[in-house]
């Protein structure tokens, strides 16, 4: 359980001493780590992460500030160390494991050596203020269960322009982060580099774990580079909200296996740098009459029995399975042809491209249904060819090589992505909110789509 | 189609049928949901399908401009393009042309309007109109129909009646020919508006044609606009009354709980409506206690859920109320999970009385449903009247029975107004 959610970017009023500026769903809120803590008290999460003080201001933020976030953030964990260790009070250790584990956020944006400074922060011996309350713990590091990085302040201070720079459309909620201009390899050495200033000071057992990584080409590296553990799936949700079918895997097909000549599966489109798509953008006219499932890379259940060695999407859009129990609402239902549907195993067929182009268009709910899906279940899939490549004798070489082909064939700009973001933005104004009050605009200034000149 | 009747209300015209389609069999009564743009909007077929349900309408005017007939040509229709596999039924697009396109003309010929992409003058005829029924591909199809609001009145409303047979007429050719006769199902829509003797004449000469259609639906009587209630239940009636026994009736439109059991009380088989399922997505949860608008702040902290015997995932997972509450207007999520509730009900309560017909206790069946859902407010006046006219009272042994002139629809209004 997060206060804020990870992905927002968008300029906040400047946190203060006892509370930091959130946007929530009723706005911009201030919230206080005491706050915070009741919040998580009541919710019982698993993980809670500890608030911490991260400027949203305009971006570069001086070094007095910095030290401040540094200064607040260390202050706060502390705080909420005492708090948690009163509430368990008279708990014994079984007691404490109920508590909410936490994960404190690495603070120092940008600066190597304030990020160092504050993993340095978290190791060292506690004062002999705190000692007495936070016994039997020895550091600060001991009461925390993981380190958590967010990766949108980070490409904010990184980045040369502003945010506000991109936003077209004041309400469009999809541009809450710089996405275009900067190299993105180069800014995700520069993260590498951060990160493990952050981790270098501290022990290696606990786990790392990365917000709104926007690439499996980024995800690859700070696998690598960094050591990451976990990571938010941000990206191909977001893919799924724009129509995005992710289409690739990992990692990528022996170069001697030979396509299936007989697919009419269309893989990704390949670009003019020759980098191919990690997907299809179904918003495109080109999938208006492709009758053929989301993902090439994955075949589809009732397809497999044909291949049984190609790996299978199991997603819900691609291997569709028949309900096991059908609600009957009267006695005489068992005369209706759903009775005992449900111990039929034959496997249904895909949801086409077609398909889920004509619900983009016609700005139908269900195609978010089916590519959240959809796309969940490729990520996890590249996830598992992570662990499956690691877990070769000499894993970490193998996943390196493995990194660079998968680098090397696939398109790290997101081209995909744009073209679906514009499209998307076009549907929304046609037959999204507001759309009655355009349309009536339009019919008011000509009469064109509407009426009918008829001499009759 | 296979249409048999099993059971008849011996009180009321209610009765229980079995009606086997080329995609399956469906036990009526039963509400049909609507799938306007080939998805019930937010949820997958496999959702639906595991709610109990096998007959869902697609609209011909919607889907004949998004994907397009070639669309659904190629890939064999619309059973095949939404992944549903089984019944489906559409309507002929006459009713969207009148209440979406702004100009629309009604010929001879048939209906005149402007596409709504181009502007162009673009003509559905009655056998246009069957024919993208036919790509559709659905199992149920339904004639094109003249129809007019049931508030006109004068000339208008006779024309069309008498139009509306000769498209039937038109209709019945043009399938008859095409060869997809024995697995589209064409029915025809009974018009008249709300003249009594105009329904006469339009159900002599329909039923007429008995031996050429599978089935009758009445329609002219739900437009969106107020409807008379008064009117409306004995046109029904009067519909219900002459139409051949073993032919299934679907009122078009009809989405009201009340309305529904009414309209079964009187010998109709099926209905549909985007009520349920649009009043979902709105945050407003059907019960048998009446609607409730979940995003009134007296459900924000019910830890309830919305009824404790529903056997809808949403229910039967315990989500409460005071979840629904948050989470209605703010996900997507929301609105899936009061949809598949919505479904639910809508089966629930027909499910409900098929058993009660087949157990000839339907009269109580209906008492019982009236006092639950009215009881605290008072009985809508034009139920009880329709209701006695097949022969159940609904004010039988209720002391102080209040009964409220008008729709008495019931809804739940913000404290704040």
């Amino acid at each position: 359980m997060t206060a804020r959610d990870p992905f927002d970017g968008r300029e906040m009023p400047a946190n203060g001493k006892g509370h930091v500026c959130i946007y929530c769903v009723r706005g911009v809120r201030k919230l206080s780590p005491a706050a915070w803590n009741e919040y998580t008290d009541s919710c019982k999460p698993h993980f809670s992460v500890v608030l911490s003080d991260t400027p949203f201001t305009f971006p570069p933020h001086s070094q007095k500030r910095l030290t401040k976030s540094l200064e607040r953030s260390t202050a706060w964990l502390v705080d909420t160390l005492k708090t948690v260790r009163n509430k368990s009070a008279a708990f014994s250790d079984e007691g404490l494991s109920t508590h909410a584990r936490l994960l404190v956020h690495m603070a120092g944006v940008a600066n190597a050596q304030a990020r160092r400074a504050f993993s340095e922060s978290l190791g060292e011996p506690l004062e002999a203020t705190d000692r007495d309350r936070l016994q039997p713990l020895k550091t600060l590091d001991e009461g925390v269960a993981g380190y958590v990085f967010d990766l949108v302040p980070l490409r904010m201070a990184l980045s040369t322009h502003h945010p506000a720079d991109d936003l077209t459309d004041p309400s469009d909620l999809l541009v809450t982060n710089p996405e275009k201009g900067e190299a993105p390899a180069q800014i995700s050495d520069d993260f590498a580099g951060l990160l493990r200033a952050s981790l270098q000071p501290l022990p290696v057992e606990k786990p790392r774990i990365v917000n709104s990584a926007r690439s499996p080409h980024e995800i690859l590296g700070l696998v690598l580079d960094v050591g990451v553990e976990l990571f938010d799936a941000h990206w191909a949700q977001r893919a799924a909200d724009i129509g995005v079918a992710l289409d690739f895997k990992f990692p990528l097909d022996d170069v001697s296996t030979p396509n299936d000549p007989s697919s009419t599966c269309a893989a990704p489109r390949v670009r003019a740098t020759g980098k191919q798509d990690l997907g299809h953008n179904l918003y495109s006219a080109a999938y208006a009459h492709d009758h053929s499932r989301l993902a090439a890379a994955f075949l589809d259940a009732s397809s497999a029995s044909a291949s049984p060695s190609s790996p299978i999407c199991k997603c819900a859009a691609c291997s569709p399975r028949i309900p096991a129990t059908h609600s009957a609402h009267s006695a005489v239902d068992a005369l209706s042809s759903l009775h005992g549907r449900g111990e039929t195993t034959t496997a249904l067929p895909p949801y086409t491209r077609s398909y889920v182009h004509h619900l983009l268009h016609t700005h139908e709910m269900s195609a978010h249904a089916l590519l959240v899906m959809h796309n969940l279940t490729v990520l996890d899939a590249f996830f598992a060819g992570v662990r499956a490549v690691l877990a070769r004798p000499t894993g970490s070489e193998e996943l390196r090589k493995e990194a660079e082909r998968f680098i090397e064939k696939y398109d790290e700009e997101m081209l995909v992505m744009e073209e679906a973001k514009a499209q998307w933005r076009e549907v929304d104004r046609a037959r999204g909110k507001g759309r009655l009050a355009r349309e009536k605009e339009k019919q008011h200034e000509s009469t064109v789509g509407t009426a009918v000149d008829i001499d009759l | 189609m296979q249409f048999e009747v099993l059971a008849k209300c011996p009180t009321t015209r209610a009765r229980v049928s079995r009606m086997k389609l080329h995609h399956g069999t469906a036990m009526l009564p039963t509400f049909m949901p609507v799938a306007t743009q080939a998805a019930i909007k937010g949820l997958t077929p496999q959702q639906v399908e595991s709610l109990g349900v096998n007959l869902i309408l697609n609209n011909t005017y919607h889907l004949n401009l998004r994907p397009g007939i070639d669309v659904l040509k190629e890939i064999g229709g619309a059973h095949r393009f939404q992944g549903w596999p089984h019944n489906l039924l559409t309507d002929s697009g006459g009713f969207q042309l009148v209440s979406l396109s702004k100009f629309t003309k009604i010929t001879e010929e048939g209906a005149l309007f402007a596409s709504p992409f181009t502007g162009e003058p673009t003509m559905l005829t009655p056998e246009e109109s069957i024919s993208i029924q036919h790509s559709i591909g659905a199992d149920i199809i339904m004639q094109l129909d003249d129809v007019v609001s049931s508030l006109t009145v004068g000339p208008r409303v006779g024309e069309a009646m008498w139009r509306t047979i000769r498209w039937l007429d038109r209709c019945i050719d043009h399938h008859l020919k095409s060869g997809k006769a024995d697995v589209q199902n064409l029915f025809a829509i009974v018009q008249g508006g709300l003249d009594p003797d105009l329904r006469d004449q339009c159900l002599e000469e329909m039923i007429k044609r008995k031996d050429k259609v599978a089935g009758y639906a009445i329609g002219g009587l739900s437009g969106g606009e107020e409807k008379d209630t008064d009117v409306f239940w004995r046109m029904i009636k009067q519909c219900a009354d002459k139409l051949p026994e073993d032919r299934p009736r679907y009122s078009m439109g009809i989405g009201f709980a009340e309305d529904l059991l009414v309209c079964v009380a009187l010998g109709v088989d099926m209905a549909d409506c985007v009520f349920p399922t649009r009043t979902a997505r709105f945050g407003v949860a059907l019960t048998f206690k009446g609607p409730l608008n979940i995003r009134l702040s007296k459900y924000a902290a019910d830890l309830s859920p919305i009824d404790e015997t529903c056997p809808c995932p949403t229910c039967a997972g315990g989500m409460s109320k005071a979840m629904l509450h948050h989470t209605v207007t703010l996900e997507t999520a929301g609105a899936h999970a009061l949809t598949q509730h919505n479904i639910v009900f809508q089966a629930r309560l027909m499910g409900g009385a098929r058993d009660a017909i087949m157990n000839g206790t339907f009269p109580e069946y209906l008492k019982r449903f009236f006092a639950n859902y009215f009881g605290d407010r008072g009985y809508p006046e034009w139920c009880v009247n329709a209701l006695r006219s097949v022969g159940v009272d609904l004010l039988e042994n209720i002391e102080h029975a209040e009964v409220i002139p008008g729709d008495g629809a019931k809804w739940e209004y913000s404290d704040k107004a």
